[in-house]
């Protein structure tokens, strides 16, 4: 054997990739669909002279450089310039989740589930798996960047050119290798492939709140954020290459302090220290809703608390997005002072209805993940002793699904709460009432009870597909998010429950929307229950 | 001491259409230790996980204390302890977390006994599951179990993991539940196991319950193998329909005989001069290899 730690990396890798085809086909589908797609469209939606003044001035309000990054092209405007503009850190969010799913997919969970150990007892080298693991992100990253590219090309928007196509392309892939190889470093932290998931995005989260942070105070400083760094590239503009240098140094650095981690621990340990457990289950350890509230104890406090966070981070730009004097001082002239400032609150909430949005769709997912847990820990082998105890279906299925959605919803109110605390604080006299705040919260969370509810009635009846009540969140936030620029027509963004509900808090609650979808939402929990009761339980 | 605790009549379970379980039939008695065995696959977990309501059966009758597995399965539970034969544990927990847990959800508390038991099996209770080995996992569900006050404790391969000690103190504890009165389903491939403990067992292969009884029917059933020395040549006696895989040199002589017609083969031996006679029972292995490969077993004289 020509060298004994990478022996076998080449069968390995055609193991991953033989067995995550289909999966990284999908991602190929979405990604260079996401992004052809859009290109192919936003001729038709720019083209004109007018079109095209105003969304460069909405581009340009604090509240969408927050959300999108700013514009920073030089006139005369193209339409290639608003699409970079908006598609970029939008997309620079998709790789990188793209990347932290099968960066953990084929180093800590295999790992868990003991595959891993398996391997390693063959004539298989010490570094083959991680090795391996790294190939397969540079291929998926790198073929995903030449598809983008090559979409570009044909979509041939005006504007855009050959040099600026590559650059988006291939800048992507040099940001989701980041990413991805950020995941393989963090898997070797943490001793279990949810607290590797859970790490990685907790990096990307801080990544891009700084982000926004720089881009709304000082663009200059965004250079330091490394996410902001895809911003840099100015595609269409200077098409600047030096950024996809420091992603890959950065990515070169990262990868050798991983493979050294690596070396150091061992297979299937992390290097956090294990800590000593209990010896007897706390008083508080009785049955199965505080079972779950002690294995998502941990989670359930992150997810809280980020939510909150991350509402008062949006929150405190407030004072910034909803100054109509700077962002566009002749309106500001032309409406008075009076005017202005009912002008300067509603574009807060404006502003609001989309972050209320990415509050809602981020406090669903720990939701879904209780939820999804009843089939999990059942195929895992968890629950087979539980099962054998006096615990009626019911029960269990009513713990499950009332811990998950009470987090939900109160991860929910946590992100609007943050957001108003830190509003009112940057708007001073301007200040909004948490009430006006409020109608965002009463109004989507139907929605999050409707998605709730679907998904209850897939782990019910279609346990081995459960997984796709993913769909739901991730296309309604594509859809809400980016939707009203790529002008998706009304049925697209009926799709989910998320685009049943008006525009909150800019209007007032339709209390005849929130109470059927209420409604609605509960009875699919109950039929899931109906499904649950009757069926097989998965079993490991 | 007759009174059925489990009875399980015609019960079958299709997945999808693969049947597993075709015709399985069997009845554990109050106060006595059942044993379950058969060939990987042959639906023994099935079996068992129907029985706790995990699985929905597809026909026949399943009930446990007289009341249904399905529509009564809490009510039974709270009677009922069960070690599966692959515990997994959550990996966030610890051993002793998971023990307390487990025992509160019937409603009982943790006890002098479960520190007895602790002991016993020596488990490091404070570490979390996650670290723990097949051996350490099992002995936690063991725990839980054995200190469980329940009538019916039900086993699917529970010493797989298990040291010889440890598989030693489990066979004591189990006699000591039976001492107490208490039913066993016992479902395991550990044949000395099997011997020492069980009343009664029940042998399924393919989804079907191909033999119940004690050892001794079974044995009655099986063949006795006979090795012999005479002075006269026993060529004659491999006529003999009820004598098989029969063979010999010189003097010597070995075969099997059908253990109902024992004395039929002495009669016709008795002429002969017996010099030497060695006689075994079968053993449960070969009771094993005999229903489990469901050709003759014709083997059984090559011992």
């Amino acid at each position: 054997m020509r060298n004994t730690k990478t022996a076998q990396t080449g069968l390995l890798l055609r193991l991953y990739l033989r067995r995550d085809w289909l999966k990284i086909g999908l991602w190929w589908l979405g990604l260079v669909g996401l992004m052809a797609g859009a290109a192919a469209k936003f001729d038709g939606l720019y083209g004109s002279q007018q079109a095209m003044a105003s969304i460069i001035t909405t581009l340009k309000t604090p509240a969408m450089v927050s959300l999108l990054g700013p514009f920073t092209a030089n006139k005369p405007y193209t339409v290639a310039d608003v699409y970079a503009a908006e598609m970029m850190v939008f997309m620079g969010l998709f790789v990188a989740m793209m990347n932290i799913y099968f960066g953990v997919h084929s180093s800590r969970a295999d790992e868990d589930s003991g595959v891993s150990e398996l391997i390693r007892a063959h004539a298989v080298g010490q570094h083959a798996s991680l090795w391996a693991s790294l190939l397969e992100l540079i291929l998926i990253n790198g073929l995903a960047g030449v598809l983008e590219a090559l979409g570009l090309q044909a979509a041939g928007m005006t504007g855009s050119n050959a040099a600026g196509n590559w650059l988006f392309g291939l800048g992507l892939a040099a940001f989701g290798l980041m990413f991805g190889l950020f995941t393989l470093l963090v898997a070797q932290i943490s001793d279990s492939s949810r607290g590797a998931t859970m790490l990685s995005y907790l990096v990307l989260g801080v990544l891009f709140i700084a982000r926004m942070g720089t881009d709304v105070q000082n663009p200059d400083y965004t250079w330091w954020t490394i996410y902001g760094w895809i911003e840099k590239l100015d595609i269409y503009g200077q098409n600047n290459w030096l950024p996809v240098i420091y992603m890959l140094a950065l990515t070169a650095v990262v990868a050798v302090i991983t493979f050294v981690l690596s070396s150091r621990r061992d297979l299937g340990a992390g290097l956090l220290p294990q800590r000593k457990g209990r010896q007897f289950a706390s008083r508080w350890l009785q049955g199965p809703l505080s079972l779950i509230a002690r294995l998502e104890r941990i989670s359930t406090i992150v997810w809280l608390v980020a939510l909150f966070i991350l509402g008062a981070t949006y929150g405190s730009i407030f004072g910034t997005a909803g100054d109509l004097v700077k962002t566009n001082p002749a309106m500001a002239q032309l409406i008075g002072a009076a005017a202005t400032k009912t002008a300067n609150q509603t574009l807060v909430l404006q502003f609001a209805n989309k972050l209320a949005l990415i509050f809602v769709v981020l406090a669903t997912i720990p939701g879904l993940i209780t939820l999804l847990r009843l089939n999990r820990d059942d195929s895992k082998g968890y629950f087979e002793q539980l099962h054998a105890k006096a615990i009626s279906r019911l029960r269990l299925y009513l713990s499950f699904s009332a811990f998950g959605l009470i987090g939900a919803i109160v991860a929910f109110a946590l992100g609007i709460y943050g957001m108003d605390v830190a509003g009112a604080a940057a708007m001073g006299h301007n200040a909004i009432d948490l009430t006006r705040f409020m109608r965002a919260f009463w109004g989507f969370t139907p929605a999050l009870i409707v998605t709730f509810g679907i998904t209850a009635c897939l782990v019910g009846f279609l346990p081995r597909w459960q997984n796709i009540a993913w769909l739901i969140p991730a296309y309604g936030f594509f859809s809400l998010y980016l939707g009203s620029m790529l002008d998706l027509p009304k049925w697209a963004l009926r799709l989910t429950p998320y685009g049943w509900v008006n525009a909150v808090p800019v209007h007032t609650i339709n209390w005849g929307t929130a109470g059927w979808m209420t409604a609605l939402g509960i009875v699919l929990i109950g039929l899931g229950y109906l499904g649950y009761r009757r069926r097989d339980l998965l079993t490991n | 001491m007759t009174e059925a605790v489990v009875t399980i009549n015609h019960l079958q379970k299709k997945f999808g259409k693969f049947q597993a379980l075709k015709d399985v039939t069997l009845t554990v008695n109050a106060g006595e230790v059942f044993g379950f065995i058969g060939p990987n696959g042959a639906g023994k977990s099935t079996t068992i996980r129907t029985l706790l309501g995990i699985l929905k059966k597809s026909g026949g009758e399943a009930t446990i204390f007289g009341q249904d597995v399905w529509t009564d399965a809490v009510a039974i539970h709270k009677r009922l302890a069960y070690v599966p034969g692959d515990v997994y544990l959550w990996p966030n927990l610890s051993g002793g977390e998971v023990i307390d847990l487990f025992l509160k959800l019937n409603g009982q508390k943790h006890s002098p006994r479960t520190d007895e038991l602790i002991t016993k099996f020596k488990l490091d209770v404070t570490k979390k599951c996650r670290t723990y080995s097949k051996g350490n996992r099992q002995k936690v569900a063991l725990i839980a179990a054995f200190s469980t006050a329940a009538d019916l404790y039900i086993f699917d391969e529970p010493t797989s993991g298990l040291d010889p000690l440890m598989e030693e103190i489990f066979q004591q504890e189990v006699l000591a539940l039976k001492d107490a009165g208490k039913s066993v389903l016992l479902s395991s491939h550990i044949l000395s196991e099997v011997e020492r403990m069980c009343d009664r067992i029940g042998i399924i292969r393919d989804g079907q319950i191909i033999e119940t009884g004690s050892l001794a029917d079974m044995r009655q059933l099986s063949r006795t193998q006979i090795t012999v020395t005479t002075t006269q040549s026993a060529g004659a006696l491999a006529a003999l329909p009820a004598v098989h895989g029969f063979k010999q040199t010189d003097q010597h002589a070995t075969f099997a005989v059908d253990s109902e017609a024992l004395g039929e083969v002495m009669t016709a031996l008795a002429p002969l001069g017996v010099k030497a006679l060695q006689s075994t029972p079968p053993t449960l292995e070969d009771l094993f290899l005999r229903y489990y490969n469901q050709k003759e077993v014709g083997s059984n004289a090559q011992h």
